[in-house]
């Protein structure tokens, strides 16, 4: 083809791309659908700003599409929800609809507590498969992988440094394509023991810590889907593991102690300090870094794995579920339906701290927008969440797996094969 | 002399065990009138559901399938269970640690708020005020305290090269705190039991003793001990009691490190049940725990009372 | 006031310079350890979000900001007062109700003999050595079927009744001579009379003990209400406080700032009724 065919077919090309977004916003990717049947249903949330949000999000649902429907919303405290959750369960008194986390879903499901609402997405016309796996596999039950809940909104790791200390190192920022190496390399560079500051604090709890370098080695991290197999004990999982605590060895990174305890909330709080470069931080710490962070920062997606070259990030996705014994089954999953559907979820992209599940690239962009006029990078986070990876330990292993065996390594100085030998043989007797 | 007749109806013989005369007869049901309103309640309110927890011991549930009866496969469970071992060991481990220290500190700081001194009642709400702070913000900030480097404790011990010690990880030394957060939390509740004892003992007592030439700790030893050893029983049985339940310190103060200790270094009974049954779910092994925690602290108690006779002093004879 | 205490002070058990400082030294320094804690608390209550969690920690805030973290208190939890009224009305009717089955039933167990006492009374007292955490969920459920979810009921009801109290107050019956109780029985009072009249009055210190620790307990009750009355009518301030505490994010400072204007009623209760304290010396007396 000569050039001026190819110019013509690429504007033709560039425009109908340009275009398509316009129609894409239009076209929602979950519609909602009017209730057959109005009636009352109970509604559990653990977080009060969350009950405002879904408070304003049913209005809109009650007035378009169920009039003459109540809901009860009831909040309960977060570090209680679960045990308040099985004491009602036991008592007959659960509500008809409640907020899900992925490591607790097993239980209920195993139990039959929770409503099957696969037969009301073949209803809805709603493919399952638009949510991408690592949001909604930990949700699926069953042989025919069932789906059981609604995600509502997800969040994913990345990683947060400061601006000012890399200028202050003559070092250009980083770039989404950057590896293990290259974020080994700015580690050492940044680390300052005279003036107490680190290079870096990523090896901490669950979420956004250790196993999302253990993914990007292509593990699944800590216990197979299957729940099989504890898999720390994996070359990929001892791999990561051990590239962690060489960084804490070098004196790049703080031991837990120093950091004040095994969450990302306290490397974070280091970092707000002015004491660490870089950390991992999760999309639910954006509200707070924007009002509290003092200095120039930004976001950067984790560095990829020199070898597999991908970067992944743990995603957990919160859902709604039903009860299996409520008395309005069809009502319930209308009403779930709506919250994720795109009507529904844009009060949850407005609300701005979590982000919504909706798969919606309107809607995902919408929740940027929320955050208001900054030049941080927020895009990286929506990224994260392509090749990600769900949740897979569960309730009874969360302690061993989530903070024991981060103080056993970055704090006790056990070395990972040590650690790493018991605490899967504390998962591996869970397994069982 | 009159000899009454064996009885043979019920009613008589029901009448007969009250007592042997009509006036003890009136008292014993008195007795029972005054005693039963509170007795019934806690029966109905919590006795009942104590024996439900108990009687769930011989089962297995997991909160929402029927429970299935397993005999005493629980209590065989236990016996082998290094982690109920453990949490049996950290428990008498923090009895050891917290209940003598608790109580005498207590006494002491009672029989120093007693004297005329000045400022005596602002000092005692300071002391009263770890009984009414929020076990979770004082436990958030006990953390901040001990905090390595950090954290005051941290900053005051580093002349002695303690600076760096990591209260709340090591699983050797992290009883320590949660022995002193307890008392901590508990010594201003024994204070005023103290207190209200101390306050009860007659003036002219210590005049009698003053007069026959009992210098200060004279009076104390051969007046207040004695005179309190009723309340000293009282706080000494409720301490132990306290402490063979501790829980909300361990809860709290690991949550932000390793819930329950680094290998179960600081998980104590109360805190082992609660995990089994609300985190695994195990509501049948829970139940066995506390059956067998009560049946310790039974023991316990009831040791208490029977020695309570060779050190306990009452002014009235039991009526 | 100051002349009263003056006089106290140099009254026959005079203590000497000495003695008073060293009394002093070690309260004040034991003083300063138990209330570390709650200052720090009320520190952090007025700091900004930006000052929290600073490292290295830093006790007293750059930028106090108590009038808006107050407002901002209210903001998030609007009905923060009518928690603290809730709680209000709870811990004034168990500490009432338990005033009066209590101290009825500690009478019976110390100056009556009645078969099956000693077993009774044992029995009662078992009922501390259960962690609550054990019967949490039959609790629940034996609410649940008195159709009590969610009502003052259920909150006041079963806390009227207490095994402590039972033993407190009856150890500090035993603890008064029978002399007088006799003289007014021999009058023809009967054992409530007696009880009203006799035995109380003569026990102001132990009921002034009861009174502040059953108001403490009530009021920082968390586990029980929120098991069966979480409503937003029946929520009780330690409630209201925990929901402070967000999945993803803790305001501590707002935490601080709720748990500070919840401690506040119960120290001005110590504090008033720390005359109580005083009384005994003064009416212990029998003349045998």
């Amino acid at each position: 083809m000569n050039t001026r065919k190819v110019t013509l077919l690429l504007v033709v090309l560039l425009s109908l791309v340009l275009a398509l977004p316009a129609h894409a916003q239009e076209e929602p990717v979950i519609k909602p659908l009017p209730c057959e049947e109005p009636g009352k249903l109970t509604m559990w949330v653990w977080d009060e700003a969350w009950a405002a949000i879904i408070g304003d999000s049913i209005e809109a649902w009650k007035a378009e599409y169920c009039p003459g429907a109540e809901v009860d919303i009831q909040v309960q405290t977060w570090a209680n929800y679960w045990d308040l959750l099985k004491t009602n369960a036991a008592g007959g008194e659960l509500p008809d609809v409640f907020n899900m986390s992925q490591p607790f879903f097993f239980f209920y499901a195993d139990n039959d507590v929770v409503l099957n609402l696969q037969p009301y997405w073949d209803e809805f016309g709603v493919d399952t498969t638009i949510w991408g796996s690592g949001l909604i596999d930990p949700y699926r039950w069953g042989e025919a992988g069932d789906l059981y809940a609604a995600p509502v909104n997800w969040d994913t790791i990345a990683i947060f440094y400061n601006k000012d200390m890399f200028d202050a190192a003559g070092l250009a920022y980083p770039t989404a394509d950057w590896t293990w190496d290259d974020f080994a390399e700015y580690a050492a560079a940044l680390t300052d023991p005279d003036a107490g500051v680190w290079g870096a604090a990523v090896y901490a709890e669950y979420q956004a810590g250790y196993p999302n370098w253990i993914a990007a080695t292509g593990e699944t991290p800590v216990v197979d889907a299957a729940r099989t197999d504890c898999t720390l004990d994996n070359p990929g999982s001892l791999e990561a593991l051990n590239f962690l605590k060489g960084l804490l060895d070098a004196g790049y990174m703080p031991t837990v102690s120093e950091a004040g305890g095994a969450s990302p909330n306290d490397a974070f709080n280091l970092f707000a300090s002015g004491k660490l470069a870089m950390v991992a931080g999760g999309s639910w710490m954006l509200p707070q870094a924007l009002s509290d962070l003092t200095f120039n920062w930004d976001i950067v997606q984790l560095p990829k794995h020199p070898e597999t070259g991908r970067s992944r990030s743990i995603v957990h996705a919160v859902g709604y579920v039903a009860s299996a014994r409520t008395a309005n089954p069809d009502l319930a999953a209308n009403l779930i339906l709506y919250l994720a559907s795109d009507e529904g979820q844009k009060f949850f992209a407005e609300g701005g701290s979590v982000a919504p599940a909706n798969p919606s690239p309107a809607i995902q962009q919408m929740w940027i927008d929320s955050f208001g006029e900054t030049a941080v990078n927020i895009q990286a986070f929506v990224d994260a969440t392509v090749d990600s990876q769900g949740v897979t330990p569960f309730d009874e292993i969360w302690d061993v797996m989530n903070s024991e065996l981060v103080v056993k390594i970055f704090d006790l100085g056990m070395s990972v094969e040590d650690a790493v030998a018991e605490t899967c043989d504390a998962i591996n007797a869970e397994l069982q | 002399m009159i000899t009454e007749s064996r009885p043979r109806t019920l009613a008589a013989r029901a009448l007969n065990a009250l007592g042997s005369t009509p006036l003890s007869r009136r008292k014993a049901l008195w007795g029972l009138a005054l005693i039963a309103p509170n007795t019934l309640g806690l029966f109905f309110f919590f006795g009942i559901p104590v024996l439900m927890a108990f009687s769930t011991s011989v089962q297995e549930w997991n909160a929402i399938k029927p429970p299935r009866f397993v005999g005493l496969d629980n209590f065989e469970r236990l016996i082998s269970d290094d982690k109920f071992a453990q949490a049996l060991t950290n428990t008498l481990k923090l009895i050891a640690l917290a209940v003598p220290l608790e109580v005498l500190l207590a006494l002491g700081v009672a029989v120093l708020l007693n004297l005329p001194l000045r400022g005596r009642n602002l000092l005692r709400t300071a002391y009263f005020l770890p009984v009414v702070t929020s076990t979770v913000a004082a436990s958030v900030v006990w953390t901040s305290i001990l905090q390595p480097r950090y954290g005051i404790v941290s900053r005051l011990l580093e002349p002695v090269g303690l600076g760096e010690t990591k209260w709340l990880v090591e699983p050797g030394l992290v009883l320590i705190p949660i022995a002193a957060v307890a008392i901590w939390q508990r010594l201003g509740f024994d204070m005023i039991i103290f207190l209200a004892g101390l306050q009860s003992i007659p003036g002219e007592l210590y005049e009698a003793a003053r007069i026959d030439g009992a210098g200060r700790w004279g009076r104390f030893r051969h007046v207040t001990l004695p005179m309190l050893s009723p309340t000293t029983f009282l706080v000494v049985v409720l301490a132990v009691i306290n402490s063979f339940q501790i829980f909300d310190q361990v809860y709290i103060m690991t949550l932000r490190t390793v819930p329950g200790g680094v290998s179960g270094s600081a998980t104590t009974l109360t805190y082992f049940l609660y995990r089994r049954a609300f985190t695994h779910s195990e509501f049948g092994y829970a139940s066995a725990i506390a059956l067998v925690l009560f049946a310790l602290i039974l023991f316990v108690t009831v040791f208490q009372l029977t020695i309570q006779r060779y050190w306990v002093y009452y002014e009235a004879e039991e009526g | 006031m100051w002349r009263m205490l003056r006089r106290r002070v140099q009254s026959s058990h005079d203590l000497s310079i000495p003695i008073q400082v060293f009394c002093y030294a070690i309260l004040l320094a034991g003083a300063l350890i138990m209330v570390l804690p709650f200052l720090w608390m009320a520190s952090t209550a007025c700091k900004p979000s930006v000052e929290l969690n600073r490292v290295p920690v830093t006790f007293l805030p750059e930028n106090p900001v108590c009038r808006q973290n107050l407002d901002a208190l209210y903001s998030t939890s609007p009905h923060f007062n009518r928690y603290l009224l809730n709680s209000a009305i709870v811990t004034v009717g168990r500490t009432l109700g338990q005033l009066v089955t209590c101290s009825l039933a500690a009478y019976g167990f110390a100056r009556f003999r009645f078969p099956g006492r000693g077993v009774i009374f044992a029995l009662c007292l078992a009922l501390l050595m259960v962690p609550f955490q054990a019967i949490l969920i039959p609790e629940f459920m034996l609410i649940r079927k008195l159709g009590w979810l969610n009502t003052f009921k259920a909150l006041i009801v079963p806390g009227t009744f207490s095994a402590f109290a039972l033993f407190l107050l009856r150890q500090a019956f035993l603890q008064i001579p029978t002399e007088i109780e006799e003289a007014a029985i021999i009058d023809g009072a009967n054992p409530l009379r007696v009880l009203w009249h006799v035995t109380l009055p003569l026990s102001v210190p132990a009921l002034a003990a009861f009174a502040v620790i059953t108001v403490q307990a009530a009021w920082n009750d968390f586990l029980y209400p929120l098991v069966v009355s979480n409503s937003p009518d029946t929520r009780v301030v330690t409630i209201g406080i925990a929901l402070l505490q967000g999945e993803r994010r803790t305001p501590y400072n707002l935490l601080m700032m709720g748990s500070f204007l919840a401690t506040v009623p119960m120290l001005v209760l110590f504090l008033a009724l720390q005359r109580y304290f005083i009384a005994g010396i003064a009416m212990g007396g029998v003349k045998r």
